[in-house]
């Protein structure tokens, strides 16, 4: 995976962009980790087009976004 | 509900840079400029690039033009799931360190949400036709599509399909393909909390074919989240909800039920 995409997928949470943006770490340090945590990528994409995936299911560690989505175990009858 | 919306999926949609809806631009704008370190110009709000479908979607014309099918759903989900992330930073702290109390970036937020809610409605009721003459889907890959646009809400009638498809081939959809289109039922959007034992619980949600179309089921905050194929849903929890833990998913045929535990400690009952 190029740097690029790293980049991407890393600032796709509320925090990490505002951090990438250049917002004083005291502001996302003050806010609620569930409102840095928040997926962003949607309005990113209004903003620039950034390709950023929201919440990629079966996604590996490294990959996973931050939109907080808890997918449950599902039995098939 | 009905609307003079004419959606049109199929169709190769015209190209050009379009404009941003001009309510968009005001909120982003409101929402950046606070923080001082990101200056907006007239120039970028005006190149934003929106997804194709949003910016459909949102715009005030009769007539939207999707590629595909899967494409509208994906559209209709996309402004879904940003209209929930709205509503949340306008009901959180967030709002305040986005200083949303000035600079009337809260009328603007507002004013987006309830443009979103508009664009929501106009869909629903809006006059869907399908054109393969330029690309045609499987009939398989079509089921699945259909699928997708019926969990956002949007029903295709099988009149129409059957129309496009003979246009596109002059062969007809068989007895079995026109049964399995027809057998795909809009969600309705509700589910219901059941109890079934002390502390236990089960939030019930019902809709025909689910279990044939393997869905991811997730929670995100008070919302539940039902995803085929990157398409999603949303169905809002009960509160009581939210003092529950979730457990295991069991999906059959035509619904799915979520099983609910309740902590005693945290919910004490006389």
């Amino acid at each position: 995976m190029s740097d690029e995409n790293n980049d991407k997928k890393s600032s796709s949470d509320l925090g990490s962009w505002l951090n990438s943006m250049g917002a004083p770490v005291s502001i996302t340090e003050l806010v609620p980790s569930e409102i840095t945590g928040l997926d962003i990528a949607p309005i990113l994409s209004m903003l620039g087009g950034v390709g950023i995936k929201s919440g990629v299911r079966g996604a590996q560690a490294g990959d996973a976004t931050a939109d907080e989505i808890r997918w449950l175990p599902v039995l098939r009858g | 509900m009905s609307s003079s919306l004419l959606i049109t999926c199929g169709a190769e949609p015209t190209r050009g840079s379009g404009t941003t809806p001009e309510v968009v631009a005001h909120f982003l704008e409101s929402l950046i400029q606070p923080f001082g370190f990101f200056q907006p110009t007239h120039g970028l709000l005006g190149e934003l690039n929106l997804l194709r479908g949003m910016k459909s979607l949102l715009s005030p014309s009769q007539h939207l033009e999707f590629e595909s099918v899967q494409q509208l759903a994906q559209a209709i989900s996309d402004l879904d799931s940003i209209s929930i992330a709205l509503r949340h930073m306008d009901s959180e702290e967030f709002a305040i360190w986005c200083g949303l109390g000035r600079n009337n970036a809260r009328t603007h937020l507002l004013q987006l949400i309830g443009e979103m809610n508009q664009a929501r409605n106009r869909i629903q009721g809006a006059q869907l036709q399908l054109d393969f003459m330029h690309n045609r889907p499987s009939a398989k890959a079509l089921f699945r599509s259909l699928t997708q646009l019926a969990l956002v809400g949007v029903v295709c009638e099988s009149r129409q399909l059957q129309q496009a498809w003979l246009m596109s081939t002059e062969t007809s959809l068989s007895k079995k393909w026109i049964s399995k289109f027809e057998s795909i039922k809009v969600f309705s959007g509700y589910g219901v909390l059941l109890e079934v034992e002390a502390l236990r619980f089960v939030f019930r949600v019902k809709w025909k074919g689910v279990g044939e179309c393997e869905p991811a089921i997730g929670l995100f905050r008070n919302q539940l989240v039902i995803d085929v194929g990157g398409v999603r849903s949303f169905v809002e929890l009960p509160a009581a909800c939210s003092r529950m833990e979730p457990g295991t998913v069991r999906l059959s045929k035509n619904k799915f039920e979520i099983d609910l535990s309740v902590k005693e400690s945290e919910w004490p009952r006389s």
